[in-house]
């Protein structure tokens, strides 16, 4: 064997051994997972009743929002469509390093509601779009309640809107009871999204005078910037 | 010793080589498209937003297209493809018609406009709500009083229909059907129409001359209509009022994007080219003629309309001979070649 093939198997060698470690390390992740709560319990699809704090009785048929842009993730843009029913956690990459803090966008950023047809969390087909004004609905929220007088009592909160003043996207920073080390290894993040906080928290949105808000404007808006109040961490392991 | 390695190599490349190939090989050939590029007709500005910077125009992929567009299947019966209501006799507008009908005996509540030169259009639809032209056919798609359907079962017939997948596999690299490739191939079609042929584009490239009565024509629309309806795509693409009535629909335009009190009965101001084969004109088609158009012009605009636009708060003076002058320079404007390019047309 010449000199030179020995060197080249041991460049072969390291070159895989590299890529393997590379696979091992990057096995550090972060899942982070939502719970959903009203009326301090977990809520549950359709059959059971919860209370505005304004006293307004209603069900939920459906909960589903995007979370985005997470500062901790090594693919910053990436978008997670959470359904409260449904698919409700996600898994990131961080940067090895110390965390303090959990940080994302409620929503999808302006870029994205301009750029054409896209896939994944963003896929039209995920019934998250609007058509006729393009742009994404942030934060859906459906369900049924004796107070809404709109057909049926439906329930229908569509948050939506990403253009000048009309921007419903909110940044959630949410700080860690105790820093995490992303080194190796998997840890679960879970947060709490209080429903409580959204009918009442900086703005009082109520059943009776808005049961149907499908459009971007001054009723979004109000509903967003409840947003950030909604959720806490509730445990890190 | 060297010889042995370089061997060795080869072996390893060549079985490499065979292995992806043989992965790839599923009876559809490989994955060669064919690159095209928009061609931007001399003395145009350049296109404002790209829109095929990411979506790459390929022959494959606007032939994808092109059977998409004229495929009854995209509705719920069967019966309305984009193509019944985007005629191209009619430079894709719907011929004679001021509202469109949609799937079961529905009309639409709006006129239907002509389709081309869209690359140079930063928003869609009359009142702009559409950021995107290839998140544009969603509407139609999904509206009631158009083709009725729903996104998955469009994907689900797309699927079914296995001349499809040759075509998704030849465009696209592989034959996975997604609502992103429809999309995507949908506006490689569309924002492929361009119309740049016309008695007028010649006559600028000194092909040709005017007649007397075009050129008087063309200075009468220089005076009165070149500033919204700006050269060469005789529209500047904004969103103005033009003094029209509010319709029965209620509809408010530009408003009922922006929710601002400002852009009240604001439309996006069309494009004067093919304006011979688009009638009947405006958003909710309410003039049947050029001629009733002018007239419009000239004594129908509503003067207390408190968003008019100021360059209509002059009035337009034009006599019997002026108006038909404007029209026959308006009649330049026609681009037959693009009207029966059989390009544009549904493949056989
Ligand atoms: C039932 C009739 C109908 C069908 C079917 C239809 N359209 Fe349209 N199209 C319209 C009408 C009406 C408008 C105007 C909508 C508005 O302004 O609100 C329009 C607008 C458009 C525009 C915007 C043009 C511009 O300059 O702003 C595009 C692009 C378009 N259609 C493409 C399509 C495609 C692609 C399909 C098939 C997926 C399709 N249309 C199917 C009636 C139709
Ligand atoms: C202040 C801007 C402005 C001026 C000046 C103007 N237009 Fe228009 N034009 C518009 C707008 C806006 C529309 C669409 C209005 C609507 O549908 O509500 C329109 C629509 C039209 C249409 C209908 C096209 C179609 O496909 O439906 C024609 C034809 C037309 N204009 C011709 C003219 C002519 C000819 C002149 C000059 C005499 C003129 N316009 C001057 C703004 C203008």
């Amino acid at each position: 064997m010449t000199k030179r093939y020995k060197s080249f198997i041991r460049y072969f060698f390291f070159i895989v051994g590299l890529l393997f470690s590379t696979i091992a390390f990057s096995q550090n992740e972060f899942i982070i997972k939502f719970v959903h709560t009203a009326n301090g319990k977990r809520i549950i699809q359709n059959d059971s009743i919860y209370y505005t704090p304004g006293g307004e009785p209603y069900t939920i048929s459906k909960l589903k929002y995007y979370v985005s842009n997470l500062d901790m993730n090594t693919a910053r843009k990436s978008c997670f469509l959470i359904d409260a029913f449904g698919i409700d956690s996600f898994t990131v990459r961080p940067q090895i390093g110390l965390y303090a803090f959990l940080s994302f966008l409620l929503g999808v950023d302006s870029a994205r509601n301009v750029s054409g047809a896209q896939d994944g969390a963003l896929d039209p087909l995920n019934d998250m779009f609007w058509t006729w004004n393009s742009g994404y609905v942030m934060f859906k929220l459906e369900g049924n309640s004796d107070s809404s007088l709109a057909d049926l009592h439906r329930i229908e909160h569509h948050i939506g809107g990403f253009a000048g003043t009309n921007y419903t996207m909110r940044r959630i920073n949410l700080s860690l009871p105790k820093k995490m080390h992303a080194n190796t290894g998997r840890h679960v993040i879970t947060v709490e999204m209080n429903l409580d906080n959204y009918w009442r928290s900086v703005n009082n949105i109520s059943i009776s005078e808005t049961p149907v808000i499908v459009t971007a404007g001054a009723l979004a808006k109000r509903s967003a910037d409840n947003f950030p109040q909604m959720f806490t961490i509730k445990s890190v392991e | 010793m060297k010889t042995r390695i370089t061997i060795s190599l080869f072996a390893f490349v060549a079985l490499a080589v065979f292995l992806i190939g043989a992965a790839k090989n599923d009876g559809y050939g490989s994955f060669k498209p064919k690159p095209l590029k928009l061609e931007i007709p001399k003395g145009w500005p350049k296109p404002t937003n790209n829109i095929f910077v990411n979506n790459k125009l390929t022959e494959e992929g606007f032939q994808l297209g092109r059977k998409l567009f004229y495929d009854g299947n995209l509705s719920s019966d069967g019966t309305t493809s984009c193509g019944s209501c985007h005629q191209q006799f009619a430079a894709f507008s719907t011929y004679d018609h001021d509202l469109s009908h949609g799937v079961n005996n529905t009309f639409t509540d709006r006129n239907a406009p002509a389709l081309f030169n869209l690359a140079w259009s930063p928003l869609y639809h009359w009142d702009g709500g559409v950021n995107n032209i290839e998140v544009q056919p969603l509407n139609p798609i999904t509206a009631k009083n158009e083709m009725g359907e729903t996104l998955p079962n469009v994907l689900s017939k797309l699927k079914a229909d296995t001349s499809y997948s040759r075509l998704f596999k030849a465009a696209f690299g592989d034959a996975a059907i997604t609502s992103q490739r429809l999309l995507k191939a949908l506006a490689q079609f569309t924002g492929s129409l361009v119309s740049s042929n016309s008695r007028y584009d010649k006559w600028k490239k000194g092909e040709l001359k005017f007649n007397p009565i075009e050129e008087a024509g063309y200075d009468i629309y220089k005076t009165n209509c070149a500033v919204c309806h700006a050269e060469p795509l005789f529209t500047d693409y904004g969103f103005r009022n033009n003094g029209l009535s509010l319709n029965r629909f209620a509809d408010i335009g530009r408003q009922k994007i922006t929710g601002l009190a400002s852009d009240s009965l604001k439309f996006k101001v069309p494009s004067l080219r093919n304006v011979q084969y688009s009638f009947p004109y405006m958003h909710d088609g309410r003039f049947n003629s050029l001629e009733a158009v002018l007239n419009y012009y000239i004594s129908g605009i509503d003067h207390d309309q408190p968003m008019l636009d100021p360059i209509l708060k002059k009035p337009i003076v034009l006599t019997e001979k002026q108006k038909q002058q404007l029209k026959y320079f308006l009649y330049t404007l026609t681009d037959t070649a693009f009207t029966k390019s059989k390009r544009f047309a549904p493949g056989q």
